[in-house]
């Protein structure tokens, strides 16, 4: 038997068999949040944006109200990168919106998504990575050049190493530890959030593209 | 601003559109339940850029498939199978011969992709192999034989199913 020989039955069955919802249950769904991955994104954003300022502004407080110069430094330094993630989420929450906004075909509808997510998962991810080696070289060059000394940091240093060099292990041995399960960790992390989706509307627009 | 009683009321007029996307789309009654809620949202944050050039129906059409196919679910209790609990069962009666064929061609269509199903849905609204295509963002010869295709698969695996039965 051919579809198009059961087209009409096909397309009343699908049609029928439905609870139909008054105007007032539909104004009810009005009030609903939406479930959608987009929707998710959207609100994962706006919690990253709220995140942000807060630390932004924890960051400067700190700057300009820590007691050592290098902490100082070191907290500005990280409150002006945190306001530039800060655009950037802002612009990518605004895409977003603008993509709920609009009714696109299905294709570039799919390719709006995957390209708005891949973008928020490279972004977050160079954000994240780079934060590595300024925390690292800040932290060397800062620390080195502070006038002043923290008498708990010395005294744990004395205790726990003898010589210059144990130091210069521990240091290089800490980062390179530290650098690799960040990598791995964000890695994980973004693929776990948008990872397996990210695939499904691949493959959806792969199949679109096949003739 | 876009009037939300003028919205309630297109989409009253219209939800048979969007439970036939929901029916086609999601298995279980309580996906197709939050599907019905998810393609009602999306249609109201995009209604304040639908500015009628184009059909209501066109435009929800285009809105709750972009919304179905871009709908999953974290996990399933049980494969998506395409469910034909939607067709009204008569158990005094043997199921004629059009009826077992109608539900093998059901499940046939439930084993479909998301993309295929999309096609499907629009053929058997009578769009024209241009208007899918635009619908879909590919041309109308892809259309074509996407359609063609789909076809074949769907005799194909509707015979299956009634030499199984």
């Amino acid at each position: 038997m051919e579809l198009d020989e059961l087209k009409s039955l096909i397309n009343h069955k699908l049609s029928t068999d439905h609870t139909t919802r008054s105007a007032e249950d539909i104004a009810v769904l009005l009030t609903k949040k939406t479930g959608s991955v987009i929707g998710k994104l959207k609100r994962s954003l706006r919690i990253e944006i709220i995140s942000c300022i807060v630390v932004i502004v924890l960051f400067f407080y700190l700057g300009f109200a820590g007691g050592y110069r290098s902490l100082q430094i070191y907290f500005s330094v990280f409150g002006v990168l945190s306001f530039i993630f800060l655009g950037f989420i802002i612009y990518l929450l605004r895409r977003t919106i603008q993509l709920s906004a609009t009714t696109l075909p299905v294709k570039s509808n799919l390719q709006t998504i995957v390209n708005i997510i891949e973008e928020f998962n490279r972004r977050y991810f160079q954000f994240n990575m780079a934060l590595i080696p300024i925390c690292f070289i800040f932290s060397f060059i800062l620390g080195y050049n502070e006038p002043k000394h923290i008498p708990e940091l010395d005294n744990f240093a004395k205790n726990l190493f003898s010589a210059k060099w144990q130091v210069i292990v521990f240091g290089v041995v800490y980062m390179i530890l530290l650098s690799v399960g960040a990598y791995f960790f964000t890695k994980w992390y973004l693929r776990k959030l948008y990872g397996r989706y990210i695939d499904q509307l691949k493959e959806c627009i792969r199949e679109l593209g096949a003739e | 601003m876009a009037s939300e009683k003028e919205f309630i009321s297109l989409l009253n007029q219209h939800q048979k559109i969007v439970y036939k996307v929901c029916n086609l789309y999601m298995d279980r009654h309580s996906d197709r339940e939050d599907l019905f809620q998810e393609i009602t949202l999306q249609a109201w944050k995009a209604y304040g850029n639908f500015r009628g050039d184009a059909k209501f129906s066109t435009w929800l059409y285009r809105v709750a498939l972009n919304t179905a196919i871009t709908f999953f679910r974290k996990e399933k209790k049980k494969p998506e199978i395409f469910s034909t609990d939607i067709i009204p069962e008569q158990p005094e009666e043997p199921d004629t011969l059009i009826e077992e064929q109608v539900k093998a061609m059901y499940a046939a269509i439930g084993d479909l992709s998301k993309i295929d199903k999309a096609i499907i849905m629009l053929y058997l609204e009578d769009y024209s192999y241009a208007e899918i295509g635009e619908m879909m963002g590919i041309t109308a010869n892809n259309v074509a034989v996407k359609m063609s295709r789909i076809k074949i698969k769907l005799k194909e695996e509707t015979q299956k199913q009634l030499a199984t039965n």
